[in-house]
């Protein structure tokens, strides 16, 4: 954390870890915290997240998805609910594949893998708290996928399924197949800001639609009903 | 022999029967009870309708029972019946018989012909009603169309009524392997628990941790790293068995190829392709994979892609080892020498799809497998691979 370009007065970034393994919460405070992060908070619980997060609001929160008490989905909507621009990097020890897309579908900002590296995963925290979208090729694949089975579902009346452009299908089969920002970059001729741009552009946009899609199936169900006076 | 799969589906199919053989025995006894003076020997025809009164009351519990409906009750019943038949001869007299007089069994002589059909399906059922409506002309002695007419309402129903018995057996046994399967993919996803919130999580901080130590934290590390993939690859490719009904996943065993240098993506709803394809598929991929390990130099990592579009299923096989000059490949194939790569295209040509080779040397291998469908997907309703339930 002592690069150049960065402002020597930076204050650490604020990083929650929730995990309900305390070996494994103890073992990634320790390495976030020799890498110079600030660990605001340590918890093994969903409900308990939502409400410390809430009085402590963390830059980033590292959210493991299998918790005692909550789904990912529920946390990370709590989560969010309090603190819109909160930065959630989600972590799973399998993959659990729909798990994962519904996650990232809820406004996760990324998703690693626990097998992940040590450097990888402090760099990982550090880019997801810089506003970029950290993938796994799993996730490319599972993106990709739901995009492919929105497009072939069937067209109904309700919001626009979203699409990809031929560029951010391209770039997510390279993301899928293993290449990194900084490769598909230099393949591409882009600028490696570019490639991360497009790779987010491809999660607002799923996200975006599940928020419609649930506002939709609120108003379907009654559940914004307000009383008339 | 009778395919008898455990459940009661077939339960109503004999309590049909049993009112059916009631009620004929009463229907007998009332026709004997408005005939018998005319008889040639009216005092046994009171007999015969005891014995198939006492019959029907053996028969119908017996058949209630599972167990005993077999070849000796059949039997036994199919020789009562017709003996009881068969005496209306000489207790209704020939005359009678053959000026239009029902027999002492009328519709009773059925039932066992019924049951058969029940156990034993439709060939047997029309068999013995042949057989069973045989006995019928031989007692009356005259072939007319209404004489004709009883045997052939009785082959009709034995025929349909095994059908329907059979469908239902089908039926029962579809549900028995629907509910073995569903059982055996809760007891999996238990299993996958337990490891995943176990197991898995420790060996992925011993890797961790294995680093730290050092040179001998290296092999450590590795050994864990090699588990641990493993483990990831099972929990998360747990193979959901479906019955065959011809079309396979191919998330399941494309999934279940993941190992330490080998990332696998796929999409998070089932990939279905007819299970003929999709093993030629599995096995290009696997035998791409085998080319990486032993083409591609030791540390070279792989990542295989698996995509799902209306048109077509592809799998992309990709790896960053050494790569090779694409025109050599083309030589070597020239020169018959055929490799993996053959191997592979044969394969994939197999399943009706196409190959892509991109490489060069220095920068690595992606081997692109397209495989066009024929109908429209079929979307599976469930999804897999969530652990928690």
């Amino acid at each position: 954390m002592s690069e150049a370009e960065q402002p020597p007065i930076r204050p650490p970034m604020r990083v929650m870890v929730v995990d309900d393994h305390p070996m494994w919460r103890d073992g990634v405070s320790r390495d976030l915290a020799e890498a110079g992060y600030e660990i605001v908070a340590s918890v093994g619980e969903g409900a308990q997240a939502v409400r410390i997060a809430a009085a402590v609001r963390p830059d980033v929160v590292v959210l493991d998805l299998q918790l005692p008490d909550l789904s990912g989905v529920e946390v990370l909507h709590g989560l969010l609910a309090s603190l819109p621009e909160l930065r959630v990097l989600v972590l799973s020890a399998s993959g659990e594949q729909q798990d994962v897309l519904d996650a990232v579908k809820a406004g996760a900002a990324g998703y690693l893998l626990k097998s992940t590296e040590r450097e990888a995963f402090v760099d990982a925290v550090g880019r997801t708290a810089a506003g970029e979208a950290v993938f796994t090729p799993g996730l490319a694949g599972l993106v990709l996928g739901e995009y492919r089975r929105l497009a072939a579902g069937p067209t109904g009346p309700g919001p626009a399924v979203p699409t990809l452009t031929a560029r951010e299908t391209e770039i997510l089969r390279l993301v899928a197949k293993g290449f990194s920002y900084r490769q598909i970059a230099d393949r591409l001729v882009l600028s490696h800001r570019t490639v991360q741009n497009h790779v987010q552009n491809t999660l607002n946009k799923l996200q975006l639609h599940n928020r419609v899609e649930l506002a939709r199936y609120a108003i379907a169900t009654g559940l914004d009903t307000v009383d008339e006076a | 022999m009778p395919i008898r799969p455990r459940g009661s589906v077939d339960v109503p199919l004999w309590r049909a029967l049993a009112t059916f053989r009631v009620a004929s025995a009463l229907y007998a006894a009332i026709l004997t009870a408005g005939n018998f003076r005319a008889y040639d020997h009216p005092a046994a025809a009171w007999v015969v309708t005891g014995v198939m009164a006492g019959w029907s009351a053996m028969t119908v519990p017996a058949y209630a029972r599972a167990r005993s409906r077999r070849w000796p009750l059949v039997t036994v019943d199919l020789v009562v019946t017709a003996a009881c038949l068969l005496s209306s001869l000489w207790i209704v007299g020939g005359y009678g018989l053959a000026h239009g007089r029902p027999t002492l069994t009328v519709t009773w002589m059925a039932c066992p012909v019924l049951a058969a059909a029940i156990i034993y399906g439709q060939v047997w059922g029309a068999v013995l009603a042949a057989a069973m409506g045989s006995v019928d002309l031989a007692t009356r002695q005259v072939i007319t169309q209404s004489t004709v007419t009883g045997t052939v309402i009785m082959v009709i129903a034995a025929v349909a009524l095994g059908r329907l018995a059979r469908f239902a057996y089908d039926m029962q046994q579809r549900l028995n392997r629907a509910t073995a399967v569903e059982a055996a993919n809760h007891e999996r996803e238990r299993l996958a628990r337990e490891i995943h919130d176990g197991v898995l999580q420790a060996i992925t901080l011993v890797r961790r941790r294995a680093s730290e130590l050092g040179e001998p934290g290296v092999e450590l590390g590795r050994l864990a790293a090699e588990q641990e993939a493993t483990l990831r690859a099972l929990v998360s490719a747990t193979p959901v068995e479906t019955p065959d009904d011809g079309v396979t996943d191919l998330r399941v065993p494309i999934s279940a190829l993941a190992a330490a240098a080998v990332a696998v993506s796929t999409p998070a709803d089932g990939v279905w392709l007819p299970s003929k394809a999709a093993a030629d598929v599995v096995a290009a991929t696997a035998a791409a994979l085998e080319n990486v390990r032993t083409h591609a130099g030791p540390d070279a990592r792989a990542w295989v892609l698996l995509e799902d579009e209306p048109e077509a299923v592809t799998v992309t096989v990709r790896d960053d080892g050494a790569g090779f000059d694409a025109q050599r490949l083309a030589a070597a194939e020239a020169e018959g020498r055929i490799g993996v790569a053959q191997s592979i295209k044969g394969r994939i040509r197999d399943a009706g799809g196409i190959v892509t080779i991109v490489s060069a040397p220095g920068a690595g291998t992606e081997i692109e497998m397209r495989v066009a469908r024929a109908a429209p997907p079929r979307r599976a309703s469930v999804r897999w691979g969530r652990v928690r339930g």
